[in-house]
């Protein structure tokens, strides 16, 4: 099993998720995050005020999957939270020991 | 409320003897009280309604009660005297819920009769429970009674119940009508302090709503215990005017609401075989396929069934916190009493003799005046204004002549001026909540019944329709001060945000739809606004701005959430489709307001941030690209054709080189009328070079000045209103392709010059016409105007802040200047433009508070100015403005 962590831009997250749901995904914990790698923070000036945004929002996507299910999924993640510009984040893939389903004591991928 | 065991008491010593033997032995009474239970739960779920069913249950409970202390009295050969048994608590009121617990005291007359009756008491609980009767259980002697257990109150509380099950009737009688009367009077305050902390907390716990997904139908707001501590609020105190007594209207209002949520209670034990009062979301269901509690037995939706629930529910809290708002008379010594009469004395009745403030509430002194809607009305307005709640004795006497039609009521429309007062002062919420309690608001807005208690059955929506509408007026009142960050950039723009009353009555229509049967809600609200607009005799312009705002009230949310906002062309798409910074910052307001009224999680800081920065790109985009799209008349054959109509005689082409090179902004900002106004002074501009208009508005004049364009133009005019005491509050300046500008200043007229002559009103114009054309000088009318602008003290200080921004315009140099209000500081800054040879494309100036946000679009012969002109600016206005 394996943990996939994705942090995408806000403005893909729609798409992302409707993607996965075609693929079979529906189970995701979903975080609005804040971060930057090498793209840059934005200032703006309003009514005299500088407003900096340096860590700029993103969604952040975790889920555990079957061994079987990664690759598809991180194919279809970077197809739909793409745009091509600096700031499109990052996927991170860690393995999991086991899982447990609280309900009912299912382990492993059972439990997923 | 648990009664709890008294330290020491201990039933649990073994039997000396038990019911062996006796006529009806335990593997009798045992199959009969299940028996009867099984009965009892059938005739329930065949129809019986829960006040039956509760009955039965506690006539149950009774005998069984009296036949096992009877046996066992006669089993132990004891004599009752000494020893009775009490109901206290619910089973005391006889409402005795499947599986809830017996509350039962063991009285008695001495310690000696305590020490005697161990054994009995032992064999009596314990029978009781194999008999499937959950028994808690306390013991007191009559003299311990007479103490009050300050760390108790929950058992005082219980006692107030009490009921004589069986024993020793003397002794029961000398507890009822002796020993408690004396304590409980002496313990009034203690308890009624108690009962107030105890429901304090218990809302807090249940966070301050009675909107709960899955509600707790005994302890949630709303539920049965708010029933009952209006009840012993209503005990405890004493009232001799019984004002607290509740009308017979009131009464039915709540005695539906209690068979109600008794039905569901019963029906949550049944079902969970369990004391457990959570009404899930599955239960929901199924009580909604039963239409339990619903007299017509049909079948309703979950939505729709627990609309009733809310309703039910939302009467008894209102009774509960009408009983807790009032205070009870408190004994006062002489002293106290002369004090108060002369501090009343002081006290002045707000509008005369029919309504005044007290201890922070509006409360009516003169009730019959009410029948005058005029007068309730204007009620509701102090309210909105000043953000003094109404007392609920206060609503309870308009709603009663509201109830009562015979009492002729007078003014009952209410006009749109007068609602629009009350949404535009700074805490309408603070009048629409009560005007909801009481219908005046499905009266006045007949569409808002729509939503009235309306489910919204997911678990993102915390609330039914209706108070989300109510809440997401309030989120925006209490921007005055603002409960946390989340709130901290919104604020300024709700102080500032012009024309509130449309966007709070498009807060008030925008989710109406969802109580329609329409496939998208917002084509439902649209409709709703259709017809209020109509009813409310909106104008035209009025209706089209809350059009906008319903239609568009999930824009700014999709934006964010589904956009890349820092991309230009994100910005640039979003400020096309609002069209000026006025209506963005009611957007957002809105935008704000509906994200957080949703639940308290769902505007999470995150969000909030996200929201302001889209504000912020289109904001600066609206004031960076004035010049950028200019009006080329043939592409506007709508207006042309409207302006014409409006202009009589004058021909298309006439006005189109009126409109011809106007930024589009000033399409944005002036209605059909106003741009056919403006183009009648225009054609008079051949007779008299300097055409001015001046209107009074609600809270300030505005000035509408054309003539050709001319150098020092700007400050020459923003002189003459600094020279007559007028403070420039906003202004707009353009100039059209033939070079004639016009210029729209709203001003505040400091000195009520013109508000208290209308006289003044020509004799400014004059005054203004004949600075410009060069025939008066401009000096005289500053002198003496100087030394007292610069006297006062700011509240706040502001710091000067001046940028040049060479790339938002293919044309000019943006500049913006940040500085401190104060008169005659446009003067200052036109003058200082003027000795530069700096030209004014476009002028958009904007004051919050004290601090002024000014935006020039310069040329300096036609260019852009060079960098070298830009640092002379910038250091001339900054010793200028310091």
């Amino acid at each position: 099993m394996m943990k996939l962590e994705a942090i995408i831009q806000p403005s893909r997250f729609e798409s992302v998720k409707d993607a996965l749901r075609e693929i079979g995904i529906e189970g995701m914990t979903v975080t609005e995050v804040r971060g930057h790698g090498r793209q840059k923070g934005h200032t703006e000036v309003y009514r005299g005020r500088e407003y900096t945004v340096d860590l700029l929002p993103k969604m952040k996507l975790e889920m555990v999957l079957p061994d079987a299910l990664v690759s598809r999924v991180v194919d279809t993640i970077l197809k739909t939270a793409k745009t091509g510009k600096i700031g499109d984040g990052k996927i991170f893939l860690s393995r999991v020991e086991e899982a447990i389903r609280i309900r009912n004591d299912e382990r492993g991928e059972n439990a997923l | 409320m648990t009664t709890a065991a008294r330290p020491g008491f201990d039933a649990g010593l073994p039997p000396a003897k038990n019911m062996q033997g006796s006529p009806t032995p335990l593997s009798v009474l045992g199959p009969q009280a299940d028996a009867a239970r099984q009965r009892i739960r059938q005739q329930f779920e065949a129809g019986t309604s829960a006040r039956e069913t509760l009955r039965a249950l506690c006539e149950l409970a009774d005998r069984n009660i009296q036949q096992v202390f009877g046996e066992l009295l006669r089993v132990h050969d004891g004599a009752t005297q000494g020893l009775c048994l009490l109901a206290l608590g619910g089973y005391g009121r006889r409402m005795l819920f499947p599986y809830s617990d017996l509350d039962i005291l063991f009285l008695f007359g001495s310690e000696k009769a305590e020490q005697e009756s161990r054994g009995l008491i032992a064999e009596f609980s314990r029978t009781l429970w194999d008999l499937g009767f959950r028994v808690s259980s306390a013991g007191r002697t009559l003299e311990e009674c007479k103490r009050i257990e300050e760390d108790n109150a929950e058992f005082h509380l219980a006692l107030l119940d009490r009921r004589f099950l069986a024993g020793d009737a003397a002794l029961f009688e000398k507890l009822d009508a002796k020993v408690l009367p004396a304590s409980e009077k002496q313990a009034r305050p203690f308890l009624r302090a108690q009962l107030h902390r105890l429901t304090k907390e218990r809302i807090t716990r249940y966070g301050n709503t009675i909107f709960h997904l899955e509600p707790n139908v005994k302890e949630s707001p709303g539920g049965m215990r708010d029933y009952q501590a209006a009840v012993w609020l209503r005990q405890i105190v004493e009232d001799k005017d019984d004002r607290r007594r509740n009308t017979a209207a009131e009464e039915e209002l709540s005695a539906a609401a209690l068979d109600f949520l008794g039905a569901i209670r019963c029906f949550l034990h049944y079902s969970n075989g369990r004391n457990d009062n959570t009404l899930t979301y599955e239960l929901q269901a199924a009580a909604a396929e039963r239409a339990l509690g619903v007299g017509d037995g049909a079948a309703r939706t979950p939505a729709e069934w627990m609309r009733l629930y809310f309703r039910h529910a939302r009467t008894l809290n209102r009774q509960l916190l009408r009983y807790m708002e009032q205070r009870a008379p408190v004994p006062l010594t002489l002293r106290q009493r002369l004090f108060n009469a002369a501090r009343a004395a002081k006290l002045e009745p707000e509008h005369g003799k029919h309504f005044m403030v007290r201890n922070c509430l509006l409360e009516v002194i003169d009730a019959p005046a009410l029948a005058d809607r005029a007068i309730t009305y204007s009620l509701f307005a102090e309210a909105a204004r000043t953000g003094t709640p109404i007392s609920r004795e206060a609503e309870r006497s308009i709603g009663y002549i509201l109830t009562h039609p015979e009492l002729s009521a007078r003014n009952k429309e209410m006009s749109w001026a007068t609602l629009r007062d009350i949404l535009s002062f700074d805490y309408p919420g603070v009048a629409l909540r009560p005007m909801q309690r009481l219908g005046l608001l499905t009266e006045i807005l007949p569409e808002f019944a729509k939503i009235d208690s309306l489910v919204v059955r997911d678990f993102y929506h915390r609330y039914t329709v209706d108070e989300h509408t109510l809440r997401t007026i309030e989120h925006l009142q209490e921007l005055a001060v603002p409960p946390d960050a989340r709130g901290a950039h919104f604020a300024p723009l709700w102080k500032t945000a012009e024309r509130r009353d449309l966007l709070v009555l498009s807060l008030l229509l925008h989710d109406i739809g969802k109580g329609m049967p329409v496939e998208n809600h917002v084509t439902g609200s649209l409709t709703a606004l259709d017809s209020a607009a109509r009813r409310l005799k909106l104008s035209s312009e009025e209706k089209a701005e809350v059009h906008f705002l319903i239609e568009h009230h999930l824009d700014m949310s999709a934006t964010v959430q589904r956009r890349d906002i820092f991309d230009p062309a994100t910005v640039s798409a979003f400020a096309e489709s609002v069209t000026t910074q006025e209506r963005l910052q009611r957007l957002c307001l809105l935008t704000y307001a509906d994200i957080h009224a949703v639940n308290p999680e769902a505007l999470t800081p995150w969000k909030a941030e996200m929201l302001w920065q889209l504000f912020v790109a289109t904001s600066n985009h609206f004031s960076r690209t004035l010049d950028r799209d200019r009006l080329h008349g043939p592409d506007e054959l709508p207006l042309l054709e409207r302006v014409k109509a409006l202009a009589g005689g004058a021909s298309t082409e006439e006005i189109e080189r009126f409109l011809e090179g106007f930024p589009r902004r000033y399409l944005a900002v002036h209605s059909a009328a106003e741009i056919a106004a403006h183009f009648a002074l225009y054609q008079k501009l051949g007779a008299e070079p300097v055409q001015t208009e001046v209107l009074a508005e609600r809270h300030s004049f505005s000035l509408t000045l054309l003539t050709a364009d001319r150098p020092a133009l700007f400050a020459t005019i923003s002189g003459v209103l600094a020279g007559w005491g007028m403070n420039i509050i906003k202004a707009d300046a353009f100039a059209n392709a033939a070079g004639v500008v016009l210029d729209t200043f709203h001003f505040a007229d400091l000195h009520r010059t013109l508000e208290l002559n209308p006289g003044e009103i020509e004799r400014f114009r004059k005054s203004l016409a004949n600075v410009v054309n060069g025939k008066a000088a401009l000096e005289p009318l500053l002198k003496g105007r100087e030394s007292a602008s610069r006297a006062r003290t700011p509240k706040v200080a502001v710091e000067t802040r001046i940028n040049f921004d060479d790339s938002s315009s293919a044309h000019s140099t943006l500049m913006e200047i940040v500085t401190q209000d104060h008169p005659g500081l446009l003067h200052e800054i036109g003058s200082a433009l003027a000795r530069l040879e700096c030209n004014i494309e476009v002028a958009l100036i904007d004051t919050e508070g004290q601090k002024v946000i000014d935006v020039f679009y310069l040329t300096a012969q036609g260019n852009k100015l060079p960098p070298q002109k830009q640092e002379l600016l910038r250091e001339v206005l900054q010793g200028t403005l310091a």
